[in-house]
């Protein structure tokens, strides 16, 4: 069956998931030692003190820059099966995503025009 | 083959189902969650699980797509548009009254039982010959697709794109000033 070449993959998801949460939540506590003291903790045991609370309002900018990345990220895609079949489809391939991507470098000049991509 | 309650016990059925519950639990935890950042992490879990789904199906070109856009992406600019709005976290609506909770499991109950009486009651086609296998990866039938036989619909969609870039860029600046 086709799936078949997905059961490595998924080999790795279990690995990967299991792996870290063998050592760190099952083998960890049982070798550490644990004497907490207050002092130990604290977010920064030999830092600063925090202050407030740890969620507070973001910069507008990181919205911005994830909407850009949206954008982008589904051009991206759009490439993925081009760059596979690249050698098939030849020069009319090459001209048509060319085409594809000034279009979108259109949009990305407009956003640095408009000074978006500017961090103050 | 082995049977469970007339569903012969392959791989295939296996992981859709493994796969199923991690929908279902992950959609059951977007309501149950008091925070919203919760709630937008566990959307993440519901599209990665669909991802599965696609990936199971033999669209592996979609799954892969869709752990890219929409685990990736939109959960990220979900997590983003929270962090910019939500200052505390008092998200908890007022509670139902409790003659509408035991309604809304008893329609519940009802319309779950006429869906399950429905579809078993159906007899539905199936294909007495085996389904022919893609002769290629599905990324390459997807590329002929779009880069032959729907040309100017794939370069419609990079002018769509601009658009959305454009639009978002527009209004995320106005709701900046």
């Amino acid at each position: 069956m086709y799936s078949q070449d997905f059961i490595f993959i998924l080999l790795f998801v279990v690995l990967g998931l299991a792996l870290p949460m063998a050592t760190l939540a099952m083998i960890g506590p049982l070798l550490r030692p644990k004497h907490p003291t207050k002092e130990k903790l604290k977010t920064y045991e030999s830092g600063l003190d925090p202050v407030g609370d740890a969620r507070v309002r973001y910069n507008v900018r990181y919205y911005l820059f994830a909407l850009m990345f949206l954008a982008f990220d589904v051009e991206t895609v759009f490439l993925y099966p081009w760059a596979v079949e690249y050698h098939n489809l030849g020069l009319y391939g090459f001209t048509e995503m060319l085409i594809f991507l000034v279009l979108l470098a259109i949009g990305l000049v407009y956003a640095w025009r408009k000074k978006v991509l500017e961090w103050k | 083959m082995p049977e469970l309650f007339g569903i012969p016990i392959t791989g295939a059925n296996i992981a859709f189902f493994v796969l199923a519950l991690i929908i279902l639990l992950s959609g059951v935890t977007v309501l149950m969650m008091d925070k919203l950042m919760h709630m937008a992490v566990a959307l993440g879990g519901v599209f990665l699980g669909v991802a599965g789904i696609f990936i199971l199906l033999g669209a592996d070109f979609v799954g892969i797509v869709q752990i890219m856009i929409y685990a990736g992406a939109i959960t990220i600019l979900m997590v983003f548009a929270l962090m910019l709005t939500q200052n505390g976290d008092e998200t908890r609506t007022a509670q139902p009254h409790p003659t509408r909770t035991w309604l809304t499991l008893i329609f519940t109950v009802v319309f779950v039982g006429i869906i399950v009486i429905v579809l078993r009651s159906v007899q539905w086609p199936v294909s007495q010959n085996a389904i022919e296998p893609f002769t290629q990866p599905t990324v390459n039938l997807i590329a002929q697709a779009l880069y032959h036989t729907y040309m100017i619909p794939f370069e419609l969609v990079s002018l769509l794109l601009t658009a959305a870039l454009v639009g978002a860029v527009l209004i995320a600046r106005k709701e900046e000033e």
